[in-house]
């Protein structure tokens, strides 16, 4: 009963923070600051579906960029294949993208998730890689590395639109994949990350938990390449490049393994340090275009000393009170047992 | 007579498994003590956190009346105690003189008069010496190991249930050239195989469930059949 | 006859180099079950140090030297700092050492510039030389020629020598090595250096080869060294000799005679190697379940 309450207060707090955020383009019209908030949803989605993988099964993929670039790609050409840019085009698009992402995301995940950690992550580097490749070279289709230009339908065009869209977007999408990691399912996942071989000896069969899992991710992160694509109307190979994957990655770890809000948070941190960093600091000194620098000391301090990253280290220092506040109170309880004995 | 090795109250896990619960005894110079008990009593994971490859929790490890508890377990080996594996621990692609040479801290004269002791206990050894240790019949790579882990002045030998897997036949040679080791170096043995544990054995403590629950001297045990039923599951 | 033996020299040259490159990776990972993503890294950071002592001395070789101090550095560095806090946790391991081949790679930008170097190799090693019928690019048989003499000189350490026993004895059970006395770290850490070395020397030896040197370099070729290992047999020294020589001439031909599937055709290697044959082409021993 208790937990039940907990999640619905969280609901609650998420829901008010997402109105609270709905109200920002109509009171604050900075354009390049809508469209950094656009690109924290969009990446906060990225992110999101990076945690899905890494959080709640312990997969290390180094290809996530490949679903992003699938999904951006797929938009993209459709749009500019098509003779008009209508609302329906891009619905089109976005359902193929999609489709090819599940698609590609279940051969890679019946291939590749029985292999070995490192192997794992070697081999999804390597698909990436392919893509990267093959963007490159099917040079009609995708425009090589110069790019696609293309237009999108009116709609898309106005800032607050395309700002509520990804808000809304990443607010569904949170709560569903809430859903899905808080579900029985979810559960059988954590434990799958916790201790393979004992939930293997428990009689589940990891391997579909595992497909399901991966296939959810490669949809939800080829959505957020739709939504980049849209929102950039402009797209090249860089797309399916590591870097991409790495920032999930980062956004992942600096906000919150196995978290859900801390991706999200970690891809607000880092979209605006990056931007914050390269755009005013960088006049203040050079150093600061390297952000990489900073950013990848600070992740490779969070993998030692912090591994839960911002929300887990947070959540566990509640918790720890919450512990020590029940010990407590169990021993007053106790205490008082005893005297009334 | 003071212990060479005295293991006082160790606890010991294993990931969360709480594997040795208070494992206490000690070992006389020059005797063999063996550890008996069923399988999963933690006779190994007794020698492993001895040899320092598993940690102890709490309790301690004193060798020559020095704390060896936390050390690493290449420092462990230094101090002079030899460790033959369950496995046998031979290096499957190198020879058998390359498995001798890899355990030779020093080619001193006292080694090399060991080795001599050794081949000479061990002729096969010195038969199949350029043939790659994966390659041993069981028997060979036990004796192997044995010959390995006595090269360095080693005074104390953990030898991990000898006979496990070997033709009765090959047991007989192995005890043997156990009972001509037990001349030159103190033995702990782990030993499922009773009739050779009594055969060699001085003294001897029964683990069960993690904890030494019995001791006493091998002759004793030969005569107590309630013990061993209910222990060892010899009738 | 001409054009498959001009491939062939080339696809061998490009073998060396990755061969260099892998070497370390292959002895880390064999020994201490440590997959380095940051590998690369060293590879570009032997390039550029390299290059920096090359163009200070006015000596090429001095340049090689001072790739190889570079790399035993930084190798050091990288086992002391990023290796050793997380030894023993795979994903935390992939997480940390590929964190720090962008460090690496960024910090080569800062140190040394971030634009594309041109390269030139020694006047003794440019240029080209007639056999016969035949002409041979002078640096691509110098490729060879350090590869293979890398190659002898370090199986000699593995077989002849004790260090070179130790490693081998601990590739194969690392806890059997310390229970019979020895300090595996010091082992891990020198063979984690030499390996280092070796990628830093590639790094070097590359970008004479090719001409430019940018700081991707490290990103882009690391790939090449996983994919070589895990052809080769994880582990597997001789292995990662032979995988490197079919990397690179599977490279070169297919330049020449499939350009479109150069890029992916060791991939698709690397790919079809994993699944069906994880433990590699060239070993006979299966991988370790652990």
């Amino acid at each position: 009963m208790k937990q039940l309450n907990k999640m619905q207060l969280s609901t609650w707090v998420y829901l008010l923070i997402s109105v609270l955020l709905a109200v920002v383009p109509f009171v604050y019209d900075n354009l390049s600051m809508l469209f950094l908030i656009v690109q924290i949803f969009i990446f906060g989605i990225f992110a999101m579906s990076y945690d899905l993988l890494l959080g709640y099964t312990g997969i290390v993929s180094f290809g996530h960029a490949m679903f992003f670039g699938v999904g951006a790609y797929g938009v993209s050409i459709v749009l500019e294949r098509s003779e008009e840019p209508t609302m329906a085009v891009v619905i089109l698009g976005t359902i193929i993208a999609l489709g090819i992402a599940a698609v590609i995301s279940f051969i890679a995940g019946i291939l590749t998730l029985r292999l070995k950690s490192h192997f794992y992550a070697m081999l999804t580097l390597a698909l990436a890689g392919l893509f990267l490749a093959a963007a490159e070279k099917m040079r009609d289709l995708t425009g090589g590395s110069d790019g696609l230009l293309f237009t999108v339908p009116e709609f898309f065009k106005d800032r607050t639109n395309l700002y509520l869209l990804c808000l809304s977007s990443l607010v569904v999408i949170f709560f569903l994949l809430r859903r899905v990691t808080n579900s029985p399912l979810g559960r059988v996942l954590v434990a799958i990350r916790e201790n393979e071989q004992r939930t293997m000896s428990l009689g589940y069969k990891i391997f579909p938990y595992k497909l399901i899992i991966s296939v959810i991710s490669g949809v939800v992160a080829a959505f957020a390449g739709v939504l980049y694509a849209i929102s950039i109307r402009f797209i090249d190979t860089t797309v399916f490049a590591v870097d991409v994957t790495l920032d999930a990655l980062l956004m992942t770890i600096i906000g919150g393994v196995g978290t859900l809000i801390g991706p999200v948070i970690g891809a607000g941190l880092i979209e605006y340090a990056h931007h914050f960093l390269s755009s005013e600091l960088a006049d203040v000194h050079w150093i600061f275009e390297r952000w990489v620098i900073l950013f990848g000391t600070v992740y490779i301090l969070a993998v030692i000393f912090f591994p839960k990253g911002i929300v887990g280290s947070i959540q566990g220092f509640v918790n720890k009170r919450k512990i020590k506040k029940q010990e407590q109170f169990d021993k007053k309880q106790s205490e008082k047992d005893e005297l009334a004995g | 007579m003071t212990a060479l090795l005295k293991v006082d109250q160790v606890d010991t896990f294993i990931d969360q498994f709480h594997i040795l619960q208070n494992v206490s005894f000690d070992v006389q110079p020059g005797e063999v003590t063996v550890l008996l008990g069923r399988n999963g009593a933690g006779k190994t994971t007794t020698l492993r956190t001895i040899m320092g490859l598993n940690s102890a929790k709490s309790g301690s490890v004193m060798y020559k009346g020095e704390e060896i508890t936390k050390l690493p377990a290449y420092q462990i080996a230094r101090k002079g105690i030899g460790y033959v594996p369950e496995d046998q621990g031979i290096f499957g692609d190198l020879t058998v003189g390359e498995n001798m040479r890899v355990a030779m801290q020093k080619e001193d004269d006292a080694t090399k008069e060991r080795m001599e002791w050794v081949l000479n206990l061990f002729p096969d050894l010195k038969t199949f010496w350029n043939k790659a240790g994966g390659q041993l019949s069981g028997g060979q790579k036990q004796m192997l190991s044995i010959a390995r882990a006595y090269l360095n002045e080693n005074e104390l030998l953990l030898i991990d249930e000898p006979s496990k897997g070997l033709a009765p036949i090959i047991v007989e040679k192995v005890m043997d050239s156990i009972q001509q080791m037990k001349e030159k170096t103190t033995i702990v043995l782990v030993e499922q195989n009773f009739y050779m544990a009594s055969q060699i054995g001085d003294t001897f403590y029964i683990l069960d469930d993690g904890t030494t629950v019995h001791s006493g001297s091998m002759d004793e045990l030969k005569t107590n059949e309630e013990l061993k039923k209910k222990y060892l599951g010899i009738a | 006859m001409d054009i498959i033996f001009t491939l062939t020299l080339n696809g061998l040259a490009i073998g060396m180099l990755f061969f260099l490159l892998a070497a370390g990776l292959t002895l880390v990972f064999g020994l201490m079950d440590v997959l380095n993503f940051a590998h690369g890294g060293l590879f570009v950071w032997g390039a550029y140090t390299g290059l920096w002592v090359y163009s200070l001395s006015s000596n090429f070789w001095i340049g090689v030297l001072g790739a190889i101090v570079a790399g035993l550095l930084i190798g050091a560095i990288t086992e002391l700092f990023i290796i050793k806090p997380v030894y023993g946790n795979h994903v935390q391991q992939i997480l940390i050492t590929l964190g720090f081949l962008l460090v690496l790679s960024e910090l080569i930008k800062v140190v040394f510039g971030a634009d594309i170097k041109a390269v030139q190799p020694p006047s003794y090693l440019d240029g080209n030389f007639a056999l016969g019928d035949l002409t041979i690019i002078k640096y691509r048989l110098f490729l060879i020629v350090m590869g293979l003499f890398v190659f002898i000189l370090t199986t000699y350490i593995l077989k002849k020598t004790r260090i070179g026993l130790i490693v081998r004895a601990g590739v194969i059970n690392k806890e059997m090595v310390q229970a019979l006395g020895i300090n595996i770290r010091l082992v891990f850490m020198a063979v984690f250096m030499v390996g280092s070395a070796m990628a830093a020397l590639g790094g070097f030896l590359f970008v004479n080869y090719s001409g430019t040197a940018f700081p991707e370099l490290g990103i882009e070729y690391g790939i090449f060294a996983f994919i070589v290992v895990v052809i080769g047999g994880m582990g597997s020294f001789s292995g990662s000799l032979l995988a490197a020589i079919l990397v690179g001439l599977a490279q070169v031909y297919f330049q020449y005679y499939l350009p479109s599937l150069a890029i992916a055709v060791n991939m698709i290697l690397m790919t079809a190697v994993l699944l069906l044959r994880p433990q590699g082409l060239f070993t006979t021993r299966g991988v370790s379940t652990k």
